[in-house]
């Protein structure tokens, strides 16, 4: 059965890490008592640790799936775990008195605001955040707790502050195999029938957590002081109004993009359990092509309104994550299939170019240079790829392909005919480059967002499947 | 006789063996502990404070309770545990204490994420004479939860898309958007008729829950003097991060309420709810009969032997689904 998502794209070369995102989600959703510690968008720095404090070490978490003997169970229910995060694993909320830089009695020196806890609202020694580790800060401490770190080489490790650092930001990745939605024995989270959105319905929750300790992404917050569990809405207020959410509106570097990916929903089960070096070819298979007239009639008959199929051709998220195989999921071995994706960095391209002792290297040359360029490939395979490191090869080469193609018709002066060779070798086209370039580079449509329509779509099926088990 | 068979048999004789054990601890969910508790009748109001006399002398019920392990998700800790249970009416209201021990008092701190609150329920049938599915009822049987936590709560409660119906659930519980039947649903403002009052010490939780006796709504028994309801426990442990299904029960137990002695004219002294814990104490007389304590001995025999037959149909079905599916093939 087609289904309609309305996903997400990262272009991680552009995220300058001003934190915008953060702070207007922050306004327009979590700036109330009990959300305080609560960033439903955070961005981190890597290599670091991230936020909560080593989210990505599932052995301490339990999030996610595992594949067992062609069964999916929740990490959870194998490692026996029942406690969520605490408090401090996020970071103890803190504000600043600043009204005592107004109330101060006269004296020798300036007044000064102290850090207060935002819950018991007493003065606190801040020694962690949301974002400690920025800016690599610190970062011969907080890069070496990256669990990412340890898939790399000894002497990559060693001179790391020479070599490479980039921004990730992080939102609800509106699973198609949702770990919380299955964990939570109250039903109180779903996910839309129209566009993929996961929601908890604040009604039926009971705030049991399971659900925070089965997100393997740590996107699921509970609210201490309703006593009830949130999370990210994907901004579906303003979805419905044909609006991007708050964090791609704001974003400085036009660094997010969104749109509808339509997808064969009777074959969640199948990919979730391939083998990790599969699951990227795997999740890029269950979307489907929106110009193809049989998809198009499938979708119709699931009910897709036709505003949700033109949506889909025009999305940046069907050509980055399927058509060209830029984009990438976000560990993609926690088996949730996360829906939103990341192009990896090149971070910085022109140095890597250098080393070669030409910045105009031949293309042929681009090859080679993949994989000595700043961000080791085996990194960005441990975040992206689960170890596949092909998967992040294909999506830098295609990077380059269009630098290069660019290049070589304003610096050498080419005709796009000449210059096109070097995007026939990824398997672009010169209308795919174009594209590319008005997405990319020029940051114009970044989103297409179909307004809610009232049609019926039935319930999501393979929800209802047996087979695996929490 | 072919190997296969032996073990197949062999199989079978151990799982109703197990089943049976379970059943006459009181694991198995149809059976019920049919020991009866009587609800002293009393004139005038009802102690509030869990050390007043009246609780502490009053003569108790005991309950085992055992570890949650027929759905997600189960209790890790597979102990059983005790609750004591005493319960008193006096023509108003209804009240009924529990003392169980628990090694530490768990209340969740402000701004605390990772702490479960300790808690306990007390679950009535819906329909007057019902003995609905133990555990959470049934859609067309449901049950009445009165709900206790650690953090103040008190929540007055209906089930009844039971644990037991896991095949509906299931197929429920993954719909989107068109949200089903809850297992468990909190009843309207005016139906929250259940106050409580509490005490931690000497590694005991003693709590007692008061409600007016009448009718209130379609999902609350009226418990009026008088009648008989069968009565169930649940205990969840904090510390161990208890809730949900995480936590120990008991089977259905029957609970008789005394009615007024003779032509004695009701008091309708009401027990306000701003009424200082243990200011005010009431004699209780004191009736244990016999024929209570032997009725609670055959009870307890008739759930065995109810439960060793059920028993023994759960272990022939799971047998028979076994061996249908193939899992004993080549042994």
């Amino acid at each position: 059965m087609v289904r309609a998502q309305i996903s997400m794209v990262m272009v991680l070369d552009k995220c300058i890490g001003c934190h915008t995102c953060s702070i207007t989600c922050k306004h327009v959703w979590t700036n109330r008592e009990g959300q305080e510690y609560a960033w439903w968008n955070n961005v981190e720095t890597r290599p670091g640790v991230g936020y909560p404090h080593r989210w990505e070490d599932q052995e301490k978490y339990g999030g996610g799936w595992v594949a067992d003997n062609g069964k999916l169970k929740l990490r959870m229910e194998v490692m026996k775990k029942r406690d969520p995060p605490k408090m401090e694993d996020y970071y103890i909320p803190f504000d600043y008195d600043y009204d005592k830089l107004f109330d101060e009695n006269v004296q020798q020196e300036q007044p000064s605001a102290n850090p207060v806890n935002m819950i018991t609202g007493e003065r606190m020694d801040v020694k962690w955040g949301p974002n400690w580790d920025d800016d690599l800060a610190g970062g011969d401490i907080y890069a070496r707790m990256d669990p990412n770190w340890k898939v790399l080489e000894k002497e990559i490790t060693l001179n790391f502050k020479d070599v490479f650092m980039f921004y990730l930001p992080r939102i609800c990745n509106h699973c198609l195999n949702p770990a919380c939605l299955y964990a939570c024995p109250r039903k109180s989270i779903y996910k839309r029938e129209e566009d993929g959105v996961v929601l908890i319905d604040q009604n039926r929750c009971r705030g049991y957590r399971l659900c925070v300790t089965a997100c393997p992404y740590k996107k699921v917050y509970y609210n201490w002081k309703t006593g009830k569990s949130e999370k990210c809405i994907l901004c579906y207020p303003r979805l419905e109004t044909g609006q991007a959410t708050v964090c791609t509106v704001s974003c400085v570097g036009k660094v997010r993009y969104m749109g509808v990916v339509l997808y064969d929903e009777t074959r969640i089960e199948e990919v979730a359990n391939v083998p990790d070096d599969k699951l990227v070819e795997f999740q890029r298979s269950l979307i489907l092509d929106p110009f193809d007239p049989q998809v198009i009639r499938e979708a119709r008959e699931a009910g897709i309104p036709d505003n949700y199929i033109k949506a889909a051709q025009k999305s940046p998220v069907y050509y980055m994550f399927k058509k060209w195989e830029l984009a990438l999921p976000l560990h993609p071995e926690y088996r949730t299939l996360p829906m939103v994706f990341y192009v990896p960095p090149l971070n910085p391209v022109i140095t890597a170019l250098d080393r070669r002792g030409k910045y105009m290297a031949e293309y042929k040359n681009i090859l080679p240079t993949i994989d000595e360029l700043r961000v080791p490939i085996r990194y960005l395979a441990s975040l992206f790829s689960a170890g596949n490191e092909e998967e992040v090869r294909k999506s830098l080469k295609k990077l380059l392909a269009i630098r290069e193609y660019f290049r070589l018709i304003e610096v050498e002066g080419l005709s796009k005919m000449e210059a096109s060779k070097v995007l026939a070798d990824q398997g672009l086209s010169i209308e795919d480059a174009e594209l590319m370039y008005k997405w990319l580079a020029l940051g114009r449509e970044r989103w297409t967002i179909p307004t809610a329509q009232k049609v019926k779509v039935g319930r999501m099926s393979h929800m209802k499947k047996k087979g695996r088990r929490r | 006789m072919d190997k296969r068979y032996r073990m197949a048999a062999l199989i079978g004789v151990l799982l109703i063996f197990a089943a049976s054990t379970l059943a006459v601890m009181g694991i198995v969910p149809v059976t019920a502990q049919t020991n009866a508790y009587t609800a002293k009748y009393v004139q005038g109001p009802i102690p509030l404070d869990p050390t007043a006399g009246l609780w502490q002398q009053a003569e108790k019920g005991n309950a085992v309770l055992v570890a949650q392990l027929l759905t997600y998700p189960q209790r890790l800790d597979t102990q059983p545990r005790q609750v004591s249970y005493a319960a008193v009416s006096n023509g108003t209201h209804f009240a009924i204490y529990l003392e169980w021990s628990d090694e530490t008092e768990d209340v969740p701190q402000l701004g605390a994420l990772d702490q479960f609150p300790d808690a306990a329920a007390v679950q009535f049938p819906v329909m007057a004479g019902e003995q609905p599915y133990v555990c959470m009822g049934m859609p067309d049987n449901p049950v009445n939860i009165v709900m206790w936590s650690a953090d103040g709560k008190v929540e007055n409660l209906v089930a009844g898309s039971g644990y037991g119906t896991k095949g509906q659930q299931e197929q429920q519980a993954r719909g989107l958007h068109k949200t089903p039947t809850s297992p468990i649903v909190k009843l309207p403002p005016e139906e929250q008729i259940w106050t409580a009052s509490a005490s931690y010490s000497d590694g005991k939780w003693r709590v007692i829950l008061v409600r007016p006796t009448g009718g209130v709504g379609s999902f609350t028994p009226s418990l009026d003097p008088g009648s008989e309801v069968s009565i169930a426990f649940a205990l969840w442990d904090g510390s161990k991060y208890e809730r949900a299904g995480s936590k120990v029960t008991s089977g259905w137990m029957t609970l008789k309420l005394e009615a007024p002695a003779g032509a004695a004219a009701v008091e309708t002294v009401t027990v306000t709810e701003t009424q200082a814990a243990g200011t005010v104490t009431q004699t209780v007389t004191q009736t244990a009969t016999v024929t209570e304590t032997i009725a609670a001995a055959t009870g307890s025999v008739k759930a065995a032997i109810v439960g060793f037959l059920a028993a023994l149909v759960i272990a022939i079905i799971m047998l028979a689904l076994l061996y249908r599916k193939g899992a004993l093939k080549g042994v």
